[in-house]
């Protein structure tokens, strides 16, 4: 008899190694340079049994989207043969949105499907209007670039071209994206071997037992940790930027029960026809971070574990919305604040263990052009992060990101060889944390010139409302973003914008601090 | 030539002294961690009359020491000269939190406070244009200040310079006169990244001084003897002179356990063995390397201080340094491991592991918490005696400090199980992540607990042969008698690689003289790539080296692209040959017959085992398993389906039969 926790431990390893085969075979620098993508494993019924830790943002993502992806390919009659791999970036089923694209492949033994494996990676652009298809002004999901179906991209080992054509046809920088699919499928390669090894060495039913045990031992940390948390309804209010102006105010509504945590939006905003809805896959993602950020013992993050979050999301709205609502958004901005909104219902019921907000935006910057120089297309993605929240014990940390993005920057010298862009400066944006008994992280400062006719649009929230401080800490400082013209003209920008610059026109963001903790002395 | 080689481990400073006639003797002496110094003079003097050694050769755990604060030391005052707008870089680093789930995440304090970081109004573009220059003016200012405030060592590190070092070296001119110590970041690491390129250049400032003044102080104290050449082992598993060594410290992170590698390439080169996994578990930590036809492999990226992730560093989590470094994935996995249960009542092993104080259970030093080697000792792997006797372990207080946990027997088995997974996966990441398959090579097992570990390692990967050096315990010690001189040197972007590797080659000729031997690599992609696959050179023909790409491209990933194909950087090391120490032979006629018997558990249940003294083994004896060989420095399980052969070089190997 195998113990589980061995089956357990190499199902996670690898996970880890397709993670490692993707972003090192990649071209996008949102995957090899910023690390943007997941993997996992899951069992026959769609249950995560392993899982990379990367992003969480597509963490709790891949629980929802598996399964909702496995049904659509039974709905459809889609059958799958040793050697298939499905591909789809439809977010009201693999739930984030269109840029991120998932690759699923079974995992068969013998006659029989016993497990999947599966991983998400973030193109740099999948079509539609925008450079990097990431839209502020989308009023529907046909705005924000090239919706795929689940469809075989991979069909009995061999990649087929006609899909993938389709595809290469609709986005605009096409040789990355073909590295980055081949990409993908490297690592589901990779993750089906591994686990075939696994399975000749320990025997089908120990593998599959393994899984069984590994989610019930997660379960099992989980439920002892929540139910020493007091019981009882917890409750917050936060406010999101929807548009160039207005705010919208969420509401949270936590339960702590015995063996579950039930959450709840109450009067959630319906959906809009502007790129912030977040589709039931990010929203669960955004909710169970904050869960299992605060708890204090390792536990592996599977379907056991997913399993004590009862979410209930009214369909039709914001934070649950149908198509054809637009979803780029959701996935970037909404998360955050609904992560900022859990954490804030929890900061009432264990407040030893929950921070202040952190800078609450992704601060989405999408560029693009066609560089003269080069004579060739250019898109260039890039989240920039703020100022963490101060904790009940020390300071929060300046310059990083917060809640549900963890990726990397793209470093300068590599913008600069790669894009017609200039950068003024890159420094810490001193004094905007929050004042308090401890202070909010600081934000950021990253500014640029272009150095030809470049496309530019800005997503982010937190331009009109601040990053809350807890116990009598004061608030962080809000976003802003300048742009000086070459002809010095100042324009001072909204959270969501696209514009045209001219060669010579600088970008100058600031990003968020983090909220303060407690009275300052 | 006599030639003593000395390894300032954690616990023990290990010296391996060689006279003329090229007899070995071995001395192992406590390290003083304050000033290891002290253990390297003890040691010397100690092995022979001070007078005889003619040369000494040194792994120093100095560098690493001093920056985790493990060392008694004040660090010296650093500051930073950087392009105006930028001076946050390093604090910013890659923005990334090293962990996601945790609320009290921490990153690491950069080594230099912003008012020692100080911005000078230039500016060089990403092809090279220098679009504004220095200004002396400004930099005396800063100089100025810089005396004031007492820095001792600078860090001088512009955007693009890898792409055009001129503004770095005016600085550096500038400043020379009146600073001793002045790291510029073209030259410690000519590459683009510039968080990467600026940690290394402060890293490099920061160990300067620290470098310099040990090196002194040991130079001093030999003083008495005909001033033996000196050389110390870098990271990148060469052997580098002290003036090396004092101008690019960073190369010294990992001088130990690169020696350690260095050994089992050395000795498998002696064997006729082309690829071979360094597997070296200690107390602590185990790690693996990979050897592959007969070369290192070598990485060009480390985090000094990270946290380690299941045998990688967390990226964020330290202080990243761009040189070369042989490849070693690391876990915490040693005989100081300890066994423990969640809350869920899950067995776990690690990371954290007890240290020299209190040591496991056994020891009877007063530790309670059971360690992997208190598992070995239950089970009857691991006798009563270590070390010929010198250490006494007392199995009653592994089995009471086991029981806590359940049944001592089963939670021995299950944890060395998942301990030796764990360390599969350390191996795995030096051979899968290029696309090799583990089970066609040999592992060499050292480290005080490698051999005894190593068949379980090597089921769980599929590997059919082990190789058991002489001196288990002391091979990094004797990695430093194998090695030979290497230096390195590296260009970004070579434009004609023929040119560059010529001016390059000319560039170490002039620090070593004669050398005996160039080896050039290219690091090669597909344009757009973020990471890149090394290929030796063996011709200057660009389509050649993008055939060979293409080739290790689909064997590592399962495909190619129809994009161009960059060339990133050509490297060059130098190879200055030293004459190798004999290993020596076993003796032709020795005892055949086991010593004694040992209830242990091999595999699943309680049998006799014979246990075999390996410095009588025979030459040519082989022993079935299950059978136990002991030994001064380390004790190697042979488990049944295996045959242990005792081979020439004093080698043991194991096999599946």
């Amino acid at each position: 008899m195998v113990p589980w926790e061995i089956i357990s431990k190499a199902s996670s390893f690898i996970a880890e190694e397709m993670g490692v085969a993707l972003r090192r075979s990649s071209l996008s620098p949102n995957i090899k340079e910023r690390s943007d993508h997941s993997c996992a494993i899951a069992d026959s019924n769609g249950n995560i049994v392993a899982q990379a830790e990367h992003i969480p943002v597509h963490l709790g993502s891949l629980r929802v989207g598996v399964k909702l992806l496995l049904k659509e390919i039974e709905k459809e009659g889609i059958g799958l043969n040793e050697g298939d791999m499905i591909v789809s970036n439809d977010p009201y089923i693999t739930g984030t949105h269109l840029n991120d694209v998932t690759l699923l492949s079974p995992i068969y033994h013998g006659d029989n499907i016993i497990g999947y494996v599966v991983n998400k990676a973030h193109h740099i652009d999948i079509g539609g209007p925008s450079y990097g298809s990431i839209n502020p002004f989308a009023t529907s999901i046909y705005e924000e670039g090239l919706i795929i179906p689940p469809l075989k991209l991979v069909e009995k080992g061999n990649i087929r071209r006609d899909i993938l054509s389709i595809i290469l046809s609709n986005v605009k920088v096409p040789r990355i994206s073909d590295g980055d699919f081949k990409a993908q499928i490297a690592a589901n390669i990779a993750g089906i071997r591994r686990v075939r090894e696994l399975i000749s060495k320990y025997g089908i039913k120990d593998v599959l037992d393994g899984w069984k045990s590994s989610i019930a031992h997660a379960f099992k940390l989980a439920v002892d940790e929540i139910n020493k948390w007091p019981e009882g309804t917890y409750f917050s209010e936060d406010y999101l930027e929807v548009g160039q102006h207005e705010l919208v105010k969420l509401k949270g509504k936590v339960t702590i029960a015995k063996n579950k945590i039930l959450v709840e939006f109450p009067n959630a905003p319906k959906q809009v026809e502007m790129p912030f809805n977040a589709v039931l896959g990010v929203t669960f993602s955004a909710v169970s971070f904050p869960i299992r950020s605060v708890m204090r013992v390792e536990i592996p993050v599977n379907e056991g574990f997913y399993s004590i979050i009862d979410l209930r999301a009214e369909s039709g709205t914001i934070i649950n919305p149908v198509p054809p609502a637009p979803v780029s958004g959701g996935n970037l901005e909404t998360s955050q604040r609904i992560a900022d909104l859990i954490f804030l219902a929890l900061s009432k019921a264990i407040p030893s263990r929950v921070p202040a907000a952190g800078s609450g935006t992704m601060m989405n910057v999408m560029m693009g052009g066609f560089d003269e120089k080069k004579g060739q297309r250019w898109a260039y993605y890039e989240t920039i992060g703020g100022g963490s929240g101060a904790r009940p014990n020390s300071d929060g940390i300046s310059g990083v990101h917060v809640n549900m993005t963890n990726t990397m920057n793209t470093p300068i010298e590599v913008a600069e060889a790669t894009y017609p862009i200039m950068f003024t400066s890159y420094t810490i944006r001193e004094g905007s944390g929050g004042n308090g008994r401890y202070r909010g992280g600081d934000g950021m400062v990253r500014s640029f010139k272009v150095l030809s006719k470049t496309r530019i649009s800005i997503m982010a929230s937190r331009f009109l409302s601040s990053p809350w401080g807890v116990g009598g800490g004061r608030e962080g400082k809000k976003a802003r973003v300048v742009i000086r013209k070459a002809n010095g003209e100042v324009i001072s920008i909204n959270p969501l914008m696209s514009m045209v610059l001219e060669e010579g026109d600088e970008v100058i963001i600031e990003t968020p601090g983090g909220g303060g903790y407690g009275e300052p002395e | 030539m006599s030639t003593i080689a000395v390894d300032v481990g954690g616990t023990f400073t290990d010296a391996i002294y060689i006279d003329n006639e090229g007899k070995l003797r071995i001395t192992k002496v406590p390290t003083t961690p304050l000033n290891p110094a002290l253990g390297v003079i003890d040691s010397i003097k100690k092995s022979k009359g001070l007078n005889e050694v003619e040369e000494v050769l040194h792994a120093t755990t100095i560098a690493t020491n001093s920056i985790l604060g493990q060392i008694n030391l004040e660090l010296p005052r650093v500051a930073l000269i950087t392009t105006k707008g930028f001076k946050d870089i390093i604090e910013i680093g890659r923005q990334n939190r090293p962990k996601l789930y945790d609320a009290f995440f921490t990153k690491p304090r950069p080594f230099v406070p912003r008012e020692l970081r100080y911005e000078v109004n230039e500016r060089t573009t990403y092809e090279g244009k220098v679009l504004k220059g220095i200004d002396e003016d400004e930099i005396n200012d800063i100089a100025n200040d810089m005396v004031k405030k007492g820095v001792v060592s600078i860090a001088v590190s512009f955007l693009n310079s890898y792409a055009n070092d001129e503004n770095e070296r005016k600085v550096k001119e500038l400043l020379q006169d009146r600073f001793s110590f002045i790291t510029i970041s073209s030259d410690v690491s000519p590459e683009p990244r510039e968080y990467e390129r600026t940690s290394t250049a402060i890293i490099n400032a920061l160990l300067q001084p620290i470098v310099s003044s040990y090196i002194s102080s040991l130079a001093s104290s030999l003083s008495g003897l005909r001033s033996p050449r000196f050389s110390i082992m870098s990271s990148a598993g060469g052997l580098i002179s002290l003036e090396e060594a004092i101008e690019r410290p960073v190369q010294l992170i990992e001088s130990g356990p690169a020696a350690g590698a260095i050994a089992a390439l050395e000795l498998s080169k002696l064997l006729g063995i082309k690829n071979v996994i360094g597997f070296d578990m200690g107390g602590t930590t185990a790690k693996a390397s990979s050897i592959i036809n007969n070369e290192i492999e070598i990485v060009d990226e480390y985090e000094v201080g990270g946290e380690s992730h299941h045998g990688r560093i967390v990226k964020g989590s330290g202080y990243p340094i761009r040189f070369p470094f042989i490849d070693l994935a690391e876990v915490s996995a040693g005989g100081g491991t300890i066994i423990w249960r969640d809350k869920a009542g899950g067995l776990n092993v690690g990371p954290i592991s007890v240290g020299a104080e209190p040591g496991p259970a056994s020891y009877g030093r007063g530790g309670d918490k059971p360690t992997i080697t208190d598992a070995n000792l239950a089970i009857g792997r691991l006798g009563e005696n270590l070390a010929g006797g010198q250490i006494k372990l007392r199995k009653d207080l592994a089995i009471s400090a086991l029981k806590a946990l359940g049944e001592p027997t089963e939670v021995s088995l299950q944890a060395l199980e998942l301990i030796n997974l764990e360390m599969a996966r350390a191996v795995r990441l030096v051979t899968v992540e290029r696309g090799l398959d583990p089970s066609s090579f040999t592992i060499m097992a050292f480290g005080g607990a490698g051999p005894m570990h190593a068949a379980y390692l090597a089921e769980e990967i599929g590997v059919k042969s082990i190789v058991i050096p002489p001196e288990p315990g002391l091979f990094s010690a004797l990695g430093l008698l194998l090695a030979d001189s290497r230096f390195e040197a590296r260009k970004a972007f070579p434009k004609d690689l023929e040119q560059a590797f010529s001016e390059l080659e000319a560039k170490l000729r002039e620090k070593l003289g004669d050398v005996d031997e160039f080896l050039r690599y290219v690091d090669v992609r597909y344009e757009g790539q973020g990471y890149e696959l090394r290929l030796q050179v063996t011709s200057f023909d660009r389509h050649e080296i993008e055939k060979e790409f293409e080739e290790l491209h689909k064997r590592t990933y399962g495909f190619t692209l129809s994009i161009p194909i960059e060339v990133v950087s050509a490297r060059v090391f130098a190879i200055k040959k030293r004459k190798k120490v004999g290993l020596g032979e076993a003796r032709e006629n020795g005892v055949k017959s086991p010593s004694g018997y040992r209830e242990a558990i091999i595999r699943d249940h309680w049998e006799e085992v014979p246990i075999y003294g390996r410095e009588g083994l025979p030459k040519g004896f082989s022993i079935k398993g299950p059978a136990i060989i002991e030994e001064y420095s380390s004790t190697t399980v042979v488990p049944d389906g295996w045959t242990a052969s005792v081979i020439s070089m004093r080698s043991i190997i194991i096999e599946r039969c």
